[in-house]
């Protein structure tokens, strides 16, 4: 029973990662692009980490294995969107447009043109 | 920037020594020596970056237990929301998208309380915040939003920001 639980966390995170790939490959525009690899860096993330938690708790029983799985699980949730904001700000002012024009865009409203 | 102040330093120490402690989790007098150490020097450099305000608000039982339900109940059900929703775009063929740039009034006063809103909204997939600007009192978030719903103001605000900001006035202010 435990492992079915395991293993379906796992799977959780695995298949959100799996949805944030391939909106990384298809996406029309680096923004867009930016937001699906979000998935992947949440629910991934959270469901291998809550996996990986459980089978160090239960399995393992090695509490220092489950808080090093919690730390860093809370480290990726702290420090990525750090970086999503850089980037995106970064590759907006650097002059990466979409080739569609965007419907709205306020950004470029009120401080380029 | 603020000056180095005792109290900042200590808290910065605390939280310091706490992640120490979490990552080698090892009692040894040897590790709790070099631990200490370390995390003094830290403290001494960072705490002025570290803490904006009062120096021991977290340390305050209430708001780390509505932290900790903000963070693993109310953002965890948005958050797993807007994955699927995220999740269906991606596996749909990426088509029904609508990108754009939203201006959004946040009513939050407190350092912590932005950075934090900011980064959740950047967390949940399908918004990130751009940038934060202050104009005439009031601050400003430029959101790029994957499917824009409505036009800039309170109301595509309240679609990006849901229950988020009054969960977060609760903890940090």
């Amino acid at each position: 029973m435990l492992r079915i639980i395991i293993d379906v966390l796992i799977a959780v995170g695995a298949f959100f990662a799996l949805a944030g790939t391939i909106g990384v490959m298809k996406m029309p525009d680096t923004f867009s692009r930016m937001q699906a690899s979000t998935c992947i860096t949440t629910m991934g993330v959270i469901g291998v980490c809550l996996g990986a938690l459980l089978y160090a708790i239960f399995v393992m029983g090695s509490p220092a294995t489950a808080v090093k799985v919690v730390v860093i699980g809370a480290l990726v949730l702290t420090t990525n969107p750090v970086g999503a904001h850089a980037i995106a700000k970064g590759a907006y002012q650097a002059g990466i447009r979409p080739e569609k024009r965007m419907e709205t865009d306020d950004y470029r409203r009120d401080f380029d043109e | 920037m603020q000056k180095t102040s005792f109290p900042a330093v200590l808290a910065t120490f605390i939280a310091s020594y706490a992640f120490w402690i979490l990552l080698t989790w090892s009692f040894s007098s040897q590790e709790l020596i070099v631990g200490a150490v370390v995390s003094l020097i830290v403290a001494l450099f960072s705490a002025r970056f570290f803490i904006h305000e009062k120096a021991f608000w977290f340390f305050n039982p209430l708001k780390i237990l509505t932290a900790l339900f903000f963070w693993l109940g109310v953002f965890m059900v948005e958050l797993f929301k807007a994955n699927w929703d995220m999740a269906k775009r991606c596996f749909g063929g990426c088509k029904n998208v609508n990108p754009g740039i939203v201006k959004v009034p946040v009513d939050l006063k407190s350092d912590y309380a932005q950075a934090a809103l900011a980064n959740a909204i950047t967390l949940t997939p399908g918004t990130i915040t751009m940038e934060i600007t202050e104009e005439e009192g009031q601050t400003y978030y430029y959101v790029h939003w994957i499917d824009v719903q409505k036009p800039s103001g309170k109301e595509a605000g309240d679609a990006i920001k849901g229950t988020l900001e009054k969960w977060l006035r609760r903890v940090w202010e």
